[in-house]
């Protein structure tokens, strides 16, 4: 008996369907959303009638967000930049590249990055859980956004908060 | 006799006294022309302009896989004042064959980098760009093209110029002017008198003037020193500057301040000066692109900008332009043959700055906003800045076109003709980074004025609902699915009187949830919602959102008794589209000083302002919004399969119609009403919405589509009830997100799958082991 079958057999015979724990994002166009338990109708209902098929949504964006070629010509630049301490220009470079793709964390992160190398920590951390949050179904883009925070909460001597942010990461690519 | 005694006797008198008047009128002269040598030194050797602050759009990136066509990429030049040939050569050029587009780049200093003129190859297909060299093969990832110059700042005499130097100048036209108005200026010492006695011949026998006899220099002397009047003192003065400046300056200094100077046409409140300036103004390109035909129209222009108004007076300026030619030709500076062809020339003249494309002041006016916190009106109208603005000119031409249009066909479907016509705003933001790209604050949008996106302090409406429901899940009490009742609410007001809202369509509706509420706009199950939530949460949610100026705590908030402006809106919205994270809307990217030196980035921030949990849950209703409710007449103007979220205002007895709504990449939002606020009988939908519609579907934009935080989990409801129910089993299902572990009470007929689909599953496999 596989661990799988094992569970679900458990949870027949609790009969515990809030039993259905987490399971991972899938769009709503396939249409499995977990069976709602049975309580109290408090409700007057009407009687079922045809169902229509519900609206899809577009496909989540790929798992882990890659950089376009124009994106990584500019990334490229943008650290040639920081090399020089142009931090304003840098984040320019940055920024022409989230014009075109916005909801990329990978360019969240490097945006992080030269707020970071700037000194402007309250940016650098902002800027990456705005990266967090668009690589929810991202771990490994995520972990390096936690990462990132990571390193900004222990630039401020903030080594609580680092360590978290550390196991987060390394949680995630775990996973 | 006696007389001419009597006058020998006082001889020695009188020469004293007509000395005396004498010497005191030579130190007066003297003093008034050191006086004058005073003054152009000072004026002219110092700061010899005042610049007023030039704005420039954002400039187009061309990359592998931006959406553009060989066509779509040729119009972007045309725009940029690009001009066609057969072989490439100059900068500003371009090339066409099929779908390949060859072009040469113009030298421009950004505010990051400096762009040197290079050959770029594009191939484009219809899908979008395929591949970028350059000169030498190699493959270039991402190329941004020269912006375009939308407008500047310039103070409030209106004189506005963009100052060109020498070697931007094409040699043919001072060659042209001196043909045209002064042709000793190379020989003569600031008067050419002989050339004020012609023209006092020519003046004479018409008996009126004719001709002026004035050199480039007393026309300098004139445009930069004096006022207009025409009296006999000024015509003195003016000569005296006009030696003074030959004295202290060179002839090519002299030519190229003169170039800078003239003035050479007016656009409302704005005088256009120079002929840097005045090519952007008439052929939307650099001076140093002018081809013979268009020198020689802007040279015809200079005897009387207004009277030879290429736009207003075309067949008045054509005849003047083929004259200069003509002169051209017989003082041997052009080849006769050249000229001809030039005089074949259409003008080339652009659409007219301030009923088409080039004048945004709504935008402008932004722009002098933002940055009159960082800087003197003085800085920004004289100092010559260089202004890096995120206007996108085409988005902004979308905006008003679409305004102008829908506001027109409102017009026309009224029952009563003679109303006072209607106004509007558009605002389109790109939400993830808060770039303001288009800006209309009025109807028409070139004409100055009221800035309505600004200024115009509206009641909002139900544009107030998503704030209440975020505020609502972001106390956890609620979801998508929680259910409110929609009946008869009384609230008691402080001043002892009652309150008692109404539903739009004076019904009840009864217990619905909160998804339905939202899309349909209900402001009883709105207001009992606001009042369980609390006011204080519901006010600081608007601030923050970004709401500088928070409503009062009153209960009528709730249904939108809030006065802001479209741009607020914007602000609060752009929020909302961002997932929770503010950014302070922004109209200008960097400015930098008038030698090219950075003095300001304003670069991009975010602050996270709402848990991004519960914005998510409240996009996905306000995609629903769209599918179901208020927005759903939005379909048949947008691409289909196109995702959006948005929300419709009305404000009572429909003074105010709004709409506002995100795609992936861009928020716009629309308001419609009378300046005076009386009503319109439009709702936000009947309004506003084909407004906003037409704009997001002309925008080659994004669906809407975040992922869907952990702690939530898709499930299924039936929308008009909030029931839970499975495929195959409700009525009207909706699957939308909502927390982990929420248990919906279940609707009737529903409940065969008590076990949920891995009890099903469950159930299989237990049949399998049995059998």
């Amino acid at each position: 008996m596989t661990a799988r079958s094992a569970l679900t057999l458990s949870c027949a015979v609790l009969l515990l369907s809030a039993c259905a724990g987490p399971r991972p994002y899938e769009p709503p166009t396939q249409p499995a959303p977990s069976e709602p338990p049975e309580t109290v109708e408090t409700q007057p209902g009407s009687p079922p009638t045809t169902v229509e098929p519900p609206q899809p949504l577009p496909p989540p964006a790929p798992r882990e967000p890659v950089l376009s070629p124009a994106s990584r010509a500019l990334v490229d630049q943008a650290q040639a930049q920081l090399v020089s301490k142009n931090y304003a220009v840098a984040a320019g470079s940055i920024e022409r590249a989230l014009r075109i793709e916005p909801d990329n964390a990978l360019l969240w992160i490097e945006l992080a990055k030269v707020r970071a190398a700037e000194g402007n920590y309250a940016q650098a951390e902002n800027l990456a859980r705005k990266a967090i949050s668009l690589s929810t179904h991202a771990p490994r883009a995520q972990a390096r956004a936690w990462d990132v925070l990571g390193d900004v909460y222990r630039a401020q001597g903030k080594n609580n908060e680092a360590r978290d942010a550390e196991l987060k990461a390394d949680s995630l690519l775990r996973r | 006799m006696r007389i001419f005694k009597r006058l020998k006797k006082f001889r020695k008198q009188i020469l004293r006294v007509t000395a005396l008047v004498f010497g005191v009128a030579l130190l007066a002269l003297l003093a008034w022309v050191f006086y004058l040598d005073q003054k152009i030194t000072t004026q002219f050797e110092g700061r010899r302009w005042t610049l007023p602050a030039q704005v420039y759009a954002e400039p187009t990136e061309l990359y592998v896989g931006s959406p553009f066509t060989a066509d779509a990429i040729e119009r972007e030049l045309q725009r940029l004042g690009y001009r066609k040939v057969q072989e490439l050569k100059d900068p500003g050029t371009y090339a066409r064959q099929g779908a390949q587009v060859d072009l040469i780049n113009r030298r421009f200093r950004f505010w990051d980098a400096l762009q040197e003129p290079q050959k770029l190859s594009i191939v484009a297909s219809a899908r979008g760009i395929q591949s970028m060299r350059n000169g030498r093969g190699e493959d270039v990832p991402i190329f941004r093209l020269d912006p375009l110059l939308i407008g500047s700042i310039f103070p409030i005499h209106g004189e506005d110029r963009v100052v060109v130097a020498p070697e931007d100048v094409p040699p043919l036209l001072p060659v042209a002017l001196k043909v045209v108005e002064d042709r000793k200026f190379d020989s003569h010492h600031g008067v050419d008198l002989g050339a004020i006695a012609r023209a006092a011949i020519v003046n004479l026998r018409a008996g009126s003037i004719q001709q002026g006899g004035s050199t480039l220099t007393q026309q300098l002397v004139k445009s930069y020193f004096l006022d207009s009047r025409r009296t006999f003192g000024r015509k003195i003065e003016e000569a005296i500057m006009a030696v003074l400046l030959e004295i202290h300056f060179e002839k090519p200094d002299l030519m190229n301040a003169y170039i800078n100077e003239i003035y050479l046409g007016q656009d409302g409140r704005r005088a256009i000066h120079g002929f840097g300036l005045a090519s952007q103004f008439y052929f939307g390109k650099p001076v140093a692109e002018l081809q013979l035909h268009e020198i020689a129209l802007l040279v015809a222009i200079v005897r009387g900008p207004s009277y030879y108004d290429p736009r207003r007076h075309p067949q008045r300026a054509r005849e003047r332009r083929d004259l200069v030619l003509r002169l051209m030709t017989q003082h041997g500076v052009v080849d006769e043959e050249i000229a001809r062809q030039a005089a074949q020339r259409p003008l080339g003249i652009v659409a007219s700055a301030t009923n088409a494309a080039g004048y945004y002041p709504a935008f402008l006016d932004l722009v002098r906003r933002t940055l009159r916190r960082d800087y003197r009106d003085e800085d920004l109208t004289e100092a010559g800045l260089r202004i890096f603005s995120t206007l996108n000119p085409f988005a902004q031409s979308q905006a008003e076109r679409a305004l102008a249009t829908e506001l027109e066909r409102l017009e026309k479907a009224r029952k009563q003709k003679s109303e006072k016509p209607l106004e509007g705003v558009v605002v389109v933001t790109t939400p993830q980074n808060g770039e303001v790209i288009a800006m209309v604050g009025g109807r028409q949008a070139g004409y100055e004025g009221f800035n309505r996106a600004l200024d115009a302090k509206r009641s909002i409406g139900s544009l107030v609902k998503p704030v209440i429901y975020l505020a609502a899940l972001e106390s956890g009490r609620y979801h998508a699915a929680s259910v409110v009742e929609d009946g008869p609410v009384e609230v008691k007001l402080s001043n002892n009187r009652t309150w008692r809202p109404q539903n739009i369509s004076e019904e009840f509706y009864g217990p619905v949830p909160l998804v339905r509420a939202l899309a349909q706009s209900l402001n009883l199950a709105t207001v009992r919602l606001g009042l369980e939530v609390g006011l204080p949460e519901v006010v600081r949610e608007f601030e923050k959102l970004g709401l500088e100026q928070p409503p009062p705590q009153l209960p009528s908030i709730l249904l939108g008794a809030v006065d802001v402006s479209p741009f607020e809106v914007a602000q609060l919205y752009n929020a909302i589209a961002n997932g929770g994270f503010n950014t302070k809307l922004r109209a200008v990217r960097a400015v930098v000083d008038q030698e090219g030196n950075p003095l300001k980035a304003f670069g991009l921030e975010v602050t996270p302002v709402a848990d991004p949990a519960a914005v998510y849950q409240l996009n996905r209703m306000l995609v629903q919004v769209m599918e179901r409710g208020t927005g759903r007449a939005a379909r048949a103007y947008l691409p289909s399969g196109l995702v959006v979220a948005g929300k419709s205002g009305t404000s009572s007895d429909y003074r105010d119609s709004w709409f506002a709504g995100f795609s992936g990449s861009h928020l716009a939002v629309v308001w419609i009403g009378h300046d005076d606020n009386s009503p319109t009988g439009l709702t936000g939908s009947s309004g506003s919405l084909p407004v906003w519609s037409r704009v997001m579907s002309q925008l080659n934009t994004t669906s809407w589509s975040a992922p869907m935080p952990e702690t939530l989990q898709e499930t299924w409801f039936e929308f008009p009830t909030g029931l839970g129910a499975r495929p195959g089993c409700g009525e009207e299902l909706i699957s939308m997100p909502i927390p982990k572990g929420t248990q919906l009470p279940v609707a009737p007929g529903c409940e065969t799958g008590v076990f949920g689909e891995i009890g099903e599953r469950a159930r299989e496999w237990w049949r399998s082991i049995v059998r």
